[in-house]
């Protein structure tokens, strides 16, 4: 509606706010994008070069020579998809325990949960290793994917049940008075409520799982099971980096991210179709 | 309420297309071939070579018993890759890693290779003996050097003739690098310097380990149990340090290597650094960014009387504990550190690597140039890093966190090496302790029946 | 026996019930996964352990060297609490007006949502190289544009005053933009008709962002404090790879030297006592802002 008004001061003003920090946040992409069309003596001039006098878009060529990236992208595709199918459902149906459901020992068990989010993983990852290697889950994709399944992180759990408190237990308790099951009240009502909730828990696992590295790195041994983030630390060594061919790269794994938040910013935007079932 | 289930439904179609279409193209796990052949897994830390190094190619080509899998791994935290792999029990047959292999041949994560090297025809005096004298503990041999890096002064000799400096006739002590220093440095209108001769930290050795290696500083008593960083060599090498920079400003030099870049850019290339110490790798960068810049590579300055000092650091090949097939590896790393195939694979690519053979690093067709003369010789006065084995990293901590102190001027480099001291002697207690009691209670033989 | 199906027959029985089914997950997952591992973390920080070789049991001898003898754990609490202390407020405060900004209904204001996240999916070494360029003292972009109003720009990274601020700096424009997500889908559930009770009753701009926005985001803002406190003290992997704990020992974070003690010193029994310290000093904050929260959040549900 405001949009087809003529732009008033106000906007005017908010156009400029948005448009000042944009640059701020953008400016070193801008610097990303021309690295990835430089050759390497560009790269270091000083000053900066922002458009090089030739772009190379060699450098996009050959991140496909060096790495198999489509095969990498598949299998970054697979531990992320699943990650966060196990990562969103059970870390809601978790926080729905904690948040909307009374029974005894809960908040001790919460604070308990939230315990386990400050024990560095530096000294949990050696003995889960061992775990791992116990279970002959070594060099498979379980290891990565199986523990989103079982809770899916305190940080999860933690994020899903501030938003469940924000509900009306109203809402809840006139359920049950009508008979509903718990199942029922969670999928019919609870979960499509979250919905907001529910993508930020997708988004930010899903930049979690697409990025991690250290998961891969240990767990993997197969080059053919190798990740895009595993695949891209191969092109930083000790002395020569090729940055040009590096920052290519990263951009070529950065497109589905920015395409998939694009596509689901609407979903968190009107989150609350049903107004005025709040207050 | 159905807007939700209908996106739900859209998004979970397009999660079960995504699945399918991922499961489709799934390719199952790395089978070995059943070519008669014994398949040897080998790692190698990408930053050292790009591609397949020569010497597993070559292997390949020469010989049909044996078949080596290279594979890259990222030099990113290839540590911790290397060790889980070991604690898997199933760890590659072949890495490739560098200093200090006492890190890992204490921690029982190696094969020891004497029953092989015994049973082999290597003659261990091939190798320069500062290399190869790291790559043993407590008797036992862990792993084979097979390359390494060799360190220089370069200068560059236009600006010499122009601050009027004999350009024939490099600093052969500090207090003539003071000296040239001073009359290389400019500042400009601002007061900001835009050249200056010499910085001690910039380059690819650090002036004050080499400072400590001259005057024949021994960082642990003989019986290995004292840490010594409070000596007077380390005094006067940390003092020489904090006169320079006092001489300059701190913050002045720091704002000023901030500047450099790396290429062209880098400081001695694009003539805003006089002089600093370099290793072999330079010549190449040299000849393909700056080919016109006039440069003389010399020893690397000493205290007058003392001989000059270099650093050896060492890629080595070793056989991880657990390994499946030790013999087939060892036959490939022997094969890989012979003077032939060493000469070969300097040749096949295009980094310089410094040979771990001596008698290839001074064959004539290695020897190509009198700059490649001066790093031979300073191969051969070149020292270990490995100082303290059972505190290594910590040592190196301690060791340059006292001479940042004492840039900064909050402490005197008696106060600074104390307090280092003290800290590493901790470490290495604790370590030796522990030592002795995994010592006592399992049996450290790796020979296994 | 008969007591306890008694109780379940009841409401409050049977939800009970439910919560535990519902927890089952996460409970499963616990002791196939968690339980181990914790364990075995404090039984090593107990021990000299160097992950390769067996443990040796030491008693509380990692704790007392913690405490009294060990110069850096000192250093590394400071340089952490600081960096906390600046973070937070910044990282809060700056994720909320990202928010307010692009939760304005204007057209196109889905490219600056998009623009506006961009920043936290670098990751890694690239990451730290765009940063290095930027706070780069002589021609990073940072001081070219202090430079423009007149001001010269600090030595960053490289100087042990600004170190930590850089740090700081760097880590709001990175992650900022995923913050800005998660305030911008509580901003999005705001009903409207209670901006428009405080315009019916006379209220401008700041009434409604007082009286309505912040009560209202006060679960989103408590939430992400307490995640904020226990991310920032366990800051890691910019001083890893930026500044490696210098110069001077300025970015030696809690977490790093943890960290150097575990995989460079192989001292794992030590890093482990160190960890607990840390989930002890974690625990205790983080109680005391649950406490504190329930004065100042506001619950529409209130269990």
């Amino acid at each position: 509606m405001a949009a087809r008004r003529p732009i008033g001061l106000k906007q005017a003003l908010g156009y400029g706010a948005l448009i000042a920090v944009a640059l701020v946040l953008l400016l070193p992409f801008a610097w990303m994008v021309s690295t990835s069309l430089k050759g390497n003596e560009a790269i270091f001039a000083i000053p900066p070069v922002w458009i090089p006098e030739t772009l190379r878009w060699d450098n996009y060529a050959e991140v496909f020579e060096r790495m198999p990236f489509l095969l990498y992208l598949r299998n970054t595709t697979v531990i992320t998809v699943f990650t966060i199918i196990g990562t969103v459902g059970s870390s809601a149906a978790v926080a729905y325990a904690f948040a909307c459901l009374r029974w005894p020992g809960r908040d001790m068990l919460f604070l308990f949960v939230v315990a386990t989010m400050m024990l560095p993983l530096q000294v949990i990852m050696i003995p889960l290793f061992v775990l791992f290697k116990e279970f002959g889950w070594l060099n498979t994709y379980k290891p990565l994917i199986v523990p989103a399944f079982l809770g899916g992180g305190a940080f999860n759990i933690f994020l899903m049940r501030q938003f469940f408190l924000t509900l009306p237990t109203e809402l809840f308790d006139a359920a049950r008075i009508d008979g509903a099951s718990e199942w029922t009240i969670f999928w019919r009502i609870a979960l499509p409520l979250a919905r907001p909730a529910l993508v930020t828990v997708a988004l930010l696992t899903f930049m979690f799982a697409w990025n991690d590295f250290l998961g891969p790195l240990i767990y993997l041994s197969d080059q053919a099971k190798n990740t895009l983030a595993l695949g891209l630390a191969l092109f930083t060594g000790q002395h020569q980096t090729d940055w040009g061919v590096l920052m290519a790269a990263s951009i070529l794994m950065m497109v589905p991210v920015i395409a998939l938040f694009f596509f689901f910013q609407r979903y968190f935007i009107k989150g609350f179709t049903m107004s005025g079932l709040k207050g | 309420m159905s807007g939700f289930t209908a996106i739900a439904q859209r998004i979970g179609w397009v999660l079960v297309a995504i699945v399918t279409v991922a499961f489709l193209f799934w390719t199952p796990g790395r089978d070995v071939p059943d070519d008669g052949k014994t398949h040897i897994r080998y790692w190698y830390i990408v930053g050292a070579q790009d591609d397949v190094p020569y010497h597993a190619r070559r292997f390949n080509e020469v010989q049909d018993s044996i078949f080596v899998d290279a594979t890259p791994i990222p030099w990113n935290e290839h540590e911790r890759k290397i060790l889980t792999a070991v604690l898997s029990g199933d760890p590659p047959d072949v890495v490739s890693q560098f200093v200090p292999v006492v890190k890992w041949a204490s921690r029982l994560a190696l094969e020891p290779l004497d029953r092989f090297i015994e049973a082999s025809d290597l003659d261990t005096t091939d190798f320069f003996p500062a290399l190869w004298n790291e790559m043993g503990w407590q008797g036992r041999t862990f792993a084979l050097p097979i390359n390494s890096t060799s360190y220089a002064l370069f200068y560059n000799k236009a600006l010499f003739r122009e601050a009027g400096l004999d350009p024939e006739r490099p600093p052969q002590t500090w207090d003539e690098v003071i000296a040239a220093a001073e009359r290389l440095s400019e500042r400009g209108e601002n007061g900001r310097l835009t050249r200056v001769g010499f910085v001690p930290d910039y380059g690819n050795l650090p002036t004050t380990q080499l400072m400590a290696w001259q005057q024949d500083a021994d960082f642990l008593s003989p019986d290995g149990r004292t840490v010594r960083l409070d000596t007077p060599a380390m005094r006067q090498s940390l003092q020489w340090i904090a006169d320079f920079y006092a001489a300059y400003g701190v913050d002045n030099l720091k704002a000023f290597t901030s500047g450099l870049g790396s290429a062209d850019q880098h400081g001695f290339m694009s003539g805003r650094i006089g002089m600093a110490v370099l290793d072999l790798s330079y010549l190449e960068q040299l000849a393909r960014y700056a080919p016109d810049i006039e440069y003389g590579v010399a020893p690397i300055p000493t205290f007058p009387g003392r001989p000059t000092a270099s650093s050896a650091g060492s890629w080595w090949l070793a056989v991880p504990r657990g390994a499946r097939h030790p013999e087939a590896a060892f036959a490939f790393m022997r094969f890989a550190v012979q003077k032939r195939i060493q000469l070969e694979e300097v040749a096949a690519t295009d980094e310089d690597l410094f040979p771990a053979n001596r008698f290839a690093a001074t064959d004539s067709s290695f020897l190509t140039s009198p700059e490649m003369e001066v790093f031979a010789r300073q191969m051969t006065v070149a020292h270990s890093p490995t100082v303290v084995p059972l505190a290594h990293d910590v040592f190196w901590r301690e060791f340059f966190g006292a001479q940042e102190r004492v840039i900064y001027g909050l402490q005197t480099p008696s106060e600074a090496l104390q307090q280092g001291e003290a800290v590493v002697q901790d470490a290495l207690d604790r370590a030796s302790s522990y030592d002795a009691y995994v010592r006592a209670n399992v049996s450290l033989d790796g020979e296994e029946g | 026996m008969r007591q306890v199906w008694e109780r379940l027959k009841t409401n409050r029985g049977r939800e009970a019930t439910a919560g535990y089914l519902f927890l089952s997950p996460w409970l499963i997952g616990f002791f196939v996964f968690g339980l181990y591992p914790m364990v075995m973390s404090l039984y090593y920080s107990l021990c000299r352990f160097d992950v390769l070789r067996v443990p040796q049991f030491i008693g509380l001898e990692n704790y007392e060297t913690l405490l009294t003898a060990d110069p850096y754990f000192g250093i590394s609490v400071w340089n952490t609490l600081v960096y906390t202390v600046l973070r937070v407020p910044f990282a809060i405060t700056g994720s909320l007006l990202l928010a307010v900004l692009v939760n304005q209904s204007v057209r196109g204001v889905k490219w600056f949502r998009t623009a506006y996240f961009l920043p936290s999916i670098i990751t890694g070494v690239v990451l730290s190289v765009i940063w290095l360029w930027l706070f780069n003292p002589s021609v990073g972009l940072v001081n070219e544009v202090l430079g423009w109003f007149g001001i010269a720009g600090p030595l960053w990274l490289q100087s042990p005053d600004w170190s930590k601020p850089a740090l700081v700096l760097m880590g709001l424009w990175s992650i900022g933009g995923a913050r800005m997500i998660v305030f911008l889908a509580a901003l999005q559930g705001i009903p409207d008709h209670l901006y428009e009770a405080v315009e019916i009753d006379g209220g401008g701009a700041w009434a409604k962002f007082r009286h309505v926005t912040l009560p209202m985001l006060s679960p989103v803002i408590f939430l992400w404090t307490v995640l904020e406190v226990i991310f920032s003290f366990q800051v890691f992997t910019e001083a890893y790879v930026m500044t490696q704990g210098g110069p001077l020992n300025s970015t030696l974070f809690y977490n790093l030297y943890l960290y150097y003690k575990a995989f460079d010193d192989f001292e794992m029994g030590y890093a482990s006592a160190m960890a607990w310290i840390l989930l002890v000093i974690t625990l205790v904050v983080t109680v005391i802002q649950f406490r504190l929260g329930k004065r100042w959040v506001h619950y529409e549900g209130g269990v």
